[in-house]
């Protein structure tokens, strides 16, 4: 899943994941409220697991403020995610930031690429 | 103080002759308070905080003018302080150096072109020292604009940029003729929006160090220009687009940015429209009367949510994740009323439309 205010981002991630070949579906998101609605609607069946691209300069909910809700909902629900921060941001707050969050498990830059995604799909 | 005020003195002496002999002297030239003992004198910098120079004699019943300076610096450090005297220990003007930072010591009996000179440059030097405190407070306001630019362009700038390598990596790989074009559209919307942050960028520099021009303006020939170019907007994206203009009278103001509010109003009013509303509409109202403009832009567009209506003057806010704006034209216009004298309001409801309301008052005369 695929959260991100840009269209054109979101595009390239869909398009990159697809050709890997490795993913069932892929949705995007390009506002994180919607996403975190989403999330928190639809409990995610146990075989499956999903992995959320965040954008962190977002309008409205920005990538941390979702993360900060994202960690509060039941654990039934996010130990099914796997979170990334993925940002063009060179901003060394926003990089720092990163740490702070349990669920986040890496930082990614921008752009992404078939090379840093086939890492993480494993 | 203004150019052209007197300077305001105050002179502090138990002695009601010399107070009245001084004031006798110097008060054509310059506005003279004067008190018998320092509780006055503490109601007069109380009362009159552009008092510049405080002149004070040294021996007095209830304090010495050192102890009197010394205290007072620190309740007003901005008046500038002299000391009068009989002393001429060098005891005394040493104390009055160090404890009370006096800047001139004039002796009695003084002459009165002795007096006359020191208050001129005390005067001088008080001036000098607001106009530096004046500039430290824009220096600094300064630098917190450009610590919020540099951020900004690390993201705004380099965001969209991040995007398009993003993209023409991906288009290497691309065979479909079709799919290629897709992404050369959102391409090329991401160049726009550099662009347009530049532009943005420029008419916010333009306005922040540009003087105003105060010139005769004509809002129906202003507004038939600006109106011609967001026609072809119109048509092209099927607005209903229609302006009105009633103007009363000569309305003197700044032309430059007089335009740019009306741009930037109108860019959003068209920009935030809703994509599935059928009958989309702008419309704008002005109306100028008493030397008050008014302008109203009313929109049908996709609105503001409350919780973020107060936000959207500031610096880089975006309300809306629509996929446009630099988060700074608002801030122009809030920058150019500020100028200008004028105000904004804005009344807004989601998913239903927005008015901006602005309000300039004209300038008595055009620009010399």
């Amino acid at each position: 899943m695929v959260i991100d205010d840009s269209k054109l981002d979101c595009f390239i991630a869909e398009k990159i994941i697809r050709n890997t070949g490795k993913c069932e579906s892929i949705r995007s998101f390009l506002q994180a409220r919607d996403a975190l609605d989403h999330i928190a609607a639809n409990p995610v069946d146990e075989q499956s697991h999903t992995i959320l691209l965040v954008d962190i300069q977002m309008p409205i909910m920005n990538g941390f403020e979702f993360v900060e809700a994202f960690e509060q909902l039941p654990q039934e629900i996010t130990r099914n995610y796997t979170v990334y921060i993925i940002s063009s941001s060179i901003n060394e707050a926003d990089l720092n930031k990163v740490h702070n969050y349990r669920s986040v498990k890496q930082f990614l830059n921008k752009p992404l690429t078939s090379n840093n995604l086939s890492v993480l799909l494993g | 103080m203004k150019t052209g005020e007197k300077i305001k003195i105050l002179y502090i002496d138990d002695e009601q002759n010399n107070l009245n002999g001084f004031k006798a002297t110097f008060r054509f030239d310059y506005t003279v308070y004067i008190a018998s003992n320092t509780t006055l004198a503490y109601e007069f910098l109380r009362d009159h905080s552009d008092i510049s120079v405080v002149l004070c004699d040294q021996r007095m019943p209830d304090k010495t003018g050192v102890q009197f300076f010394e205290e007072m610096r620190k309740l007003y450090p901005d008046p500038v302080r002299m000391l009068i005297t009989g002393y001429t220990d060098i005891e005394s003007v040493i104390d009055s150096v160090n404890r009370g930072h006096i800047f001139r010591y004039i002796k009695k009996p003084w002459t009165d072109h002795d007096v006359r000179s020191a208050i001129e440059e005390a005067n001088k030097f008080y001036l000098t020292n607001s106009m530096l405190v004046e500039k430290n407070k824009e220096l600094q306001s300064a630098y917190d604009e450009l610590g919020k630019f540099a951020y900004s362009i690390t993201h705004d700038v380099r965001g969209p940029l991040v995007s398009v390598i993003g993209a023409l990596e991906l288009a290497k790989e691309m065979d479909n003729i079709n799919e290629l074009r897709e992404l050369l559209g959102m391409m090329a919307e991401a160049v726009r929006k550099i662009d347009e942050y530049i532009k943005n960028t420029h008419e916010y520099y333009k306005l922040k160090r540009g003087v105003l021009q105060f010139t005769a303006i004509d809002f129906k020939q202003l507004m038939g220009d600006i109106g011609a170019i967001f026609r072809i907007v119109a048509v092209n994206d099927d607005i209903n687009f229609s302006w009105d203009v009633e103007q009363n009278g000569l309305f003197y103001s700044d032309e430059i940015s007089i335009k740019m509010i009306l741009n930037n109003l109108l860019s959003n009013a068209f920009n935030f429209q809703k994509k599935a509303e059928s009958n989309k509409m702008v419309d704008v109202k002005i109306s100028v009367k008493d030397n008050l403009a008014e302008i109203l832009v009313n929109d049908n567009g996709i609105g503001i949510h409350e919780d973020y209506v107060n936000n959207i003057f500031t610096m880089f806010y975006r309300a809306t994740s629509e996929d446009t704006g630099s988060g700074l034209g608002l801030y122009n216009v809030k920058d150019a009323l500020n100028k200008l004298g004028g105000k904004i309001e804005v009344e807004s409801k989601l998913n239903e439309g927005t008015i901006f309301k602005v309000t300039i008052p004209g300038n008595l005369h055009g620009t010399k």
